[in-house]
């Protein structure tokens, strides 16, 4: 069997690349209209008075967060996943029938996941807790998800025939004990049915509310504990998983540094979790654990830039590849724009200048620079690479693809400028004061000040969601209008003009 | 010099460019405040380490040719090669490691910081600053700060216009009193300013037609002609209205001891209730008031 | 060993875990019990604040609302003494935010009113010329779900020990006591009448018909949550 390439069984891995086109469309749209409606408030009863409790801000935001996050971010590792698990271990899904059954059941109860998610934050179900949103009942079906994914996983792993886990394996199984991990102690929460009125009634009130575990300062650290984390686990160490394997597949070459792998995987495990308490600065916490948080956050710079680097070094001598492919471009703006946010960040939480942008469109710029510009320029790459091999059809169009990435970087570029200049203005504006020691402006003005860099945002975004919407169009060509190729390609997608 | 330089400067000068135009914005620029200069210097650096850093890497691949041995294993056709750790990344690495566990252990232990102890030396060196500065202010000055006051403080309910229009529900801070307020109190009574009229005002001092002109002539600012029943009033308000210590206040007239004591102590009437705002200092309650009574000056 | 651990997913997998399990301890185990306990003053709230807190959290108010007074002379003058620690014993969830696209809350109870909220929450922009903040007007409508929001205090007391029906110390060195219903008709009653108070300096007559008749229209209970963060 060694002479024939194995047959892969795509089947799971098409499914999730569906729900990350749709989910992504979904939620850039409304990433899109919250960003207006900031710019312009009347939009938020631009669907009519009877239903502006469900299109206003803050009923929208979560849904925004929690659609990319855990729509288009999630569904986009699972897709790669499913494919790439098979492709580095040399299994085949279709060789296990029990493995193949729960890649399926993974992904249709993530299907039934996403839904309850999306009526219950349209209702206002939620607990607040940022990116952990969901009352018990969905916590439960997330962790059953979670756990069907574990099963294929450590699965795939068990029956694979290359002995040794290829890096992008290590940040697959990081993703999966990390997050898990996480999400467990941060919901942790007593359903309100458990509780008993002094006389002896029960079942009051909405059966699937809760109270926190934890409160107040106590909430808050094991919450930035989580959240921070989930940014790691989520937005960082996967899109990691993913550009270890496109981009030298992609391009052909070998992996420059098997040594800064290493030491880049090994020190973002060790570094990244000490790091939460950065966005707890000046809070009610200890000083040390802020202090700490601080520390860890300046030493996270090198290994988080060490993979970059490593993947920067991958393309040496290949500037031609770079000019001429889309797709290779890009992966480098995406590992560039993993370098910004992960020297942002660092810099972000240095305490000083956290008295500063903290609270402020700086945090929202950081945060878009990582992922938009890394996140979702990664998961578009991996989708792109993917697509012609699923399919076994050469891709629709190179130009509107390289159209695509210039559309995209642009709308990045406005996100972050915009969002950097009105950060910083907010920041400044809130500390000072006039010649007299008062406060120089009252909050309206800093409200007032926003309003440009706001529509300017709305902008970017609007060209952000246009190019992924090329994309998606892209991808839908290129599975219905394409003839079968015969073989599978090894490098570089095959693509039309 | 290679066109990437060119392009990494035109963007990083753009970036700087406008970050620094914004400080337009602020009506004292950077203030002084170590804080912001360290938020404008750690934005700086950002991108001026990116865009240099990466170039360096993108000049690689421009120049530079792939080499190295190749380990044993190859995973989908995926090589890698067994390239030491690039130095300046190796050494940074150590480095900040070296500086966290300094800082850890040396420059900033456990109990080595405090942000409450940070805080109250930062109150107490703008306030020295300050207080300084203003000690000796009067006049149009002292209404210029009480204005800045104003416009952070009071806005959200007195309005731009300090004319607390219906929509606000808030005391029209043109005039001294309104009608509608007068006869209010006069039927109420009124207790808000315990600590500087114990007494109060009782209710029902005049009823009937009475309360009308009443009403009028208090909100008219005492002049025309005197009600009778304003022999009532002047029994506390004095006949000139100007008031007596401990009984009763000014009612002819703004004054800046009664608006210090409505900051002081909130007050509810006749439009609703008013909040107290004693987190102002005396220096900014005096001004305040001199901007309130300068509102209604000119008629 | 790297290589080994490479080769043996179970043990690589065991070897991350544990290198990414026990950060989490060290920063949040050794403040747990002194971050719980509440400082002099802070009062557990009552079925109708909670209730409150609930419409809050369904509109997620946080997204745009801070609470939480950081220790510098800006923040301070802008809205009053830096949060303490234990003010918050009684928040589950805690509701700090990370956006202040609107001002911080943690103490808007000292310098706003019942009558400005009203306003307020029915057209921000109408009260504060420009605001971005939408308009609330449902809530003057829906009624308050109080059913959940005294299972929720139910739940507070009898998992987490929240003093209710117990003297606990207020700053002037007396007492006070917050009273929970013993049954979902007592909590009832209790909440009716403190939303009683709050209608009392509100002008939205619909609102205060719905009162009147023993609902409780969001808005009342969301005015009583806002005037208690002092
Ligand atoms: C017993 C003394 C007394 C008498 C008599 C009295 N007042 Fe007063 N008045 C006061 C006091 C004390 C206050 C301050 C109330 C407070 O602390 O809120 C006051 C306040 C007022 C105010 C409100 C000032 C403001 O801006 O809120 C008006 C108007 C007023 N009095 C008008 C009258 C009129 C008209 C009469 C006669 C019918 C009258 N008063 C009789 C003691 C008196
Ligand atoms: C939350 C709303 C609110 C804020 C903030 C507020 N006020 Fe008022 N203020 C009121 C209301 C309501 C009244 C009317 C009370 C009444 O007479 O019914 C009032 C009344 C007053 C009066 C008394 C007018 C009179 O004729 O009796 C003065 C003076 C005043 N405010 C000054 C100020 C100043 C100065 C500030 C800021 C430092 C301020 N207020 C902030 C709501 C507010
Ligand atoms: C889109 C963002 C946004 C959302 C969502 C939002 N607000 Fe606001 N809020 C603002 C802005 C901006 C201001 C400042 C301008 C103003 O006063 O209207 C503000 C002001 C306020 C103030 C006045 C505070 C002060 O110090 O003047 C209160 C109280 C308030 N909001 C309560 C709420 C409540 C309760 C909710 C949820 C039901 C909410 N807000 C939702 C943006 C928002
Ligand atoms: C079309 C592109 C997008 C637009 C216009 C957009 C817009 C927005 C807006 C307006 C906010 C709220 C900011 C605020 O409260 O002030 C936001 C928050 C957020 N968005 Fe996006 N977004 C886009 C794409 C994405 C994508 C693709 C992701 C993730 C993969 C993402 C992740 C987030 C996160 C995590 C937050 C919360 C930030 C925080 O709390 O600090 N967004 N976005
Ligand atoms: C070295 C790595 C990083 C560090 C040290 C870091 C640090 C920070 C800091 C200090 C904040 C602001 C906290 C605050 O003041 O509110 C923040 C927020 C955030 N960062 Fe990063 N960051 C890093 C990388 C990334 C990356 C790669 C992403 C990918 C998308 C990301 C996503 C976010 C998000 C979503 C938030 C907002 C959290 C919130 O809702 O408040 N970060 N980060
Ligand atoms: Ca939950
Ligand atoms: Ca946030
Ligand atoms: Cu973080």
């Amino acid at each position: 069997m060694e002479n024939r390439p194995l047959e892969y069984d795509y089947t799971v891995a098409k499914m999730f690349m569906f729900t990350t086109i749709v989910l992504g469309i979904v939620g850039m749209s409304i990433g899109v209209f919250i960003a207006f409606e900031l710019a312009f408030p009347g939009l938020n009863t631009i669907f009519g008075k009877t239903i502006a409790e469900y299109t206003a801000f803050g009923r929208l935001r979560p849904l925004h967060t929690d659609s990319v996050a855990f729509g288009f971010t999630l569904s986009g590792i699972w897709a790669t996943w499913y494919y790439v698990g098979q492709r580095v271990l040399k299994v085949s899904m279709a060789e296990s029938k029990f493995l193949m059954f729960i890649g399926k059941l993974h992904f249709w109860l993530y299907i039934i996941g996403v839904a309850a998610v999306v009526v219950s934050l349209f209702m206002g179900i939620t607990t607040s807790k940022e990116y952990a949103e969901f009352e018990w009942p969905i916590d439960i079906a997330i962790v059953v998800v979670w756990v069907l994914w574990g099963v294929s996983v450590f699965g795939l792993i068990g029956i694979r025939r290359e002995k040794s886990l290829y890096i992008s394996i290590w940040y697959y199984i990081a993703t999966f004990l990390g997050v898990g991990m996480l999400y467990l102690f941060n919901n942790m929460e007593v359903p309100t049915i458990l509780a008993t009125s002094p006389i002896g009634e029960t079942d009051i009130g909405a059966w699937y509310h809760s109270v926190s575990m934890y409160a107040g300062t106590n909430d808050a650290l094991v919450q930035w504990w989580y959240g921070h984390n989930a940014v790691a686990f989520v937005f960082t160490v996967p899109i990691v998983a993913m550009i270890y394997y496109f981009l030298p597949k992609e391009s052909g070459q070998a992996i420059y540094s098997y040594k800064l792998s290493l030491l880049s995987f090994w020190g973002l495990m060790f570094v990244y979790l000490w790091a939460g308490g950065h966005h707890l600065l000046y809070s009610t916490v200890p000083d040390w654990v802020q202090t700490m948080g601080s520390i860890f956050s300046v030493i996270l710079i090198l290994p988080s830039w060490g993979s970059a680097i490593n993947m920067l070094l991958t393309m040496k001598g290949e500037w031609q590849q770079v000019a001429a492919s889309p797709l290779i471009k890009f992966m480098i703006l995406a590992s560039t724009f993993y370098m910004f946010s992960t020297l942002e960040g660092p810099i972000q939480a240095i305490k000083s200048v956290n008295a500063i942008a903290h609270f402020t469109n700086w945090i929202v710029g950081h945060v878009h620079d990582g992922t938009l510009g890394w996140v979702g320029f990664m998961i578009i790459a991996a989708l792109y690479h993917m697509a012609p091999r699923v399919f076994k059809r050469e891709l629709y169009s190179k130009g509107l693809m390289a159209a695509q990435f210039w559309i995209q970087t642009l709308g990045i570029v406005l996100y972050f400028t915009s969002m950097w200049i009105a950060g910083i203005t907010q920041g400044m504006m809130w500390r000072a004061h006039d010649e007299f020691g008062n406060l120089a402006y009252s909050f309206m003005d800093t409200v007032n000040v926003l309003h440009p860099y706001y529509a300017l945002r709305g902008v970017g975004g609007i060209l952000y969601l246009t190019g992924f919407l090329m994309f998606a169009y892209n991808i839908y060509k290129t599975m219905s209008a394409r003839p079968v190729e015969e073989s599978e390609l090894q490098n570089a997608s095959p693509m039309g003009a | 010099m290679n066109k990437l330089y060119l392009w990494g400067i035109i963007i990083a000068a753009a970036m700087l460019g406008a970050t620094y135009a914004t400080l337009g914005y602020l009506k004292n620029g950077l203030n002084g405040d170590i804080i912001n200069i360290l938020a404008i210097a750690g934005a700086a650096a950002l991108v001026i380490i990116t865009i240099f850093v990466v170039i360096k890497y993108v000049r690689q691949m421009q120049v530079d040719q792939a080499s190295g041995e190749l380990a044993d294993e190859s995973w989908d056709n995926i090589g890698e090669y067994k390239n030491p750790l690039p130095f300046g990344w190796a050494i940074m690495f150590l480095g900040t490691m070296v500086w966290g566990i300094w800082y850890w252990t040396i420059g900033y232990p456990v109990n080595a910081f405090s942000q409450i102890g940070q805080y109250n030396k930062e109150v107490k060196t703008l306030n020295s600053a300050f207080e300084k500065k203003y000690a000796n202010i009067k006049g149009d000055e002292l209404v210029n700060m009480g204005e800045s006051v104003y416009l952070v403080e009071c806005v959200a309910c007195h309005g731009l216009n300090a004319d607390g229009n219906n929509e606000k529900d808030a005391a029209d801070l043109n005039q001294r009193i309104s009608e509608k307020s007068v006869k209010y109190v006069i039927n109420h009574g009124s207790n808000n300013l315990k600590s500087a009229y114990p007494g109060g005002m009782p209710a029902g001092m005049a009823s009937g037609a009475d309360v009308d002109k009443l009403a009028k002539y208090v909100a008219g600012g005492l002049k025309g002609e005197k009600p009778a029943a304003w022999a009532t009033c002047a029994g506390c308000h004095g006949d000139n209205g100007k008031g007596q210590p401990f009984v009763a206040p000014d009612i002819a007239g703004w004054n800046q001891k009664f608006i210090v004591n409505i900051l002081d102590n909130g007050k509810k009437g006749a439009i609703g209730k008013m909040p107290v705002m004693d987190r102002l200092n005396p220096k900014q309650k005096e001004a305040v008031a001199a901007y309130v009574m300068s509102l209604s000056e000119g008629e | 060993m790297f290589h080994w651990l490479e080769k043996h997913p179970f043990f690589f997998a065991v070897g991350v875990f544990v290198v990414i399990a026990y950060a989490g301890l060290i920063e949040i185990v050794p403040n747990f019990a002194q971050a719980s306990r509440p400082v002099i003053g802070t009062k557990p709230y009552t079925t109708l604040q909670l209730a409150g807190r609930d419409v809050y959290i369904k509109n997620s108010c946080n997204s745009c609302h801070s609470q939480l007074i950081r220790p510098f002379k800006a923040e301070t003058d802008r809205y009053g003494h830096y949060s303490l620690s234990g003010e918050y014993a009684y928040d589950r969830p805690f509701l700090w935010g990370s956006e202040r696209t609107g001002p911080d809350l943690h103490r808007v109870g000292n310098y706003r009113t019942t009558q400005w909220h009203e306003n307020h929450m029915m057209d921000p922009a109408k009260i504060v010329e420009g605001s971005i903040m939408p308009a609330y007007p449902w809530l003057f409508k829906n009624k308050v779900d109080l059913d959940t929001a005294y299972a929720e205090q139910l739940t507070d007391w009898e998992f987490f020990g929240v003093p209710y029906n117990k003297p606990v110390p207020t700053k002037d060195g007396g007492t006070i006591t917050v009273k929970m219903g013993k049954s979902v008709a007592e909590s009832h009653a209790l909440a009716l009448a403190e939303a009683k108070k709050v209608v009392a300096n509100m002008h939205n007559q619909d609102v205060k018909d719905a009162v009147a008749r023993g609902e409780i229209p969001e808005i009342v209970a969301l005015i009583a949550y806002l005037n208690s963060l002092k």
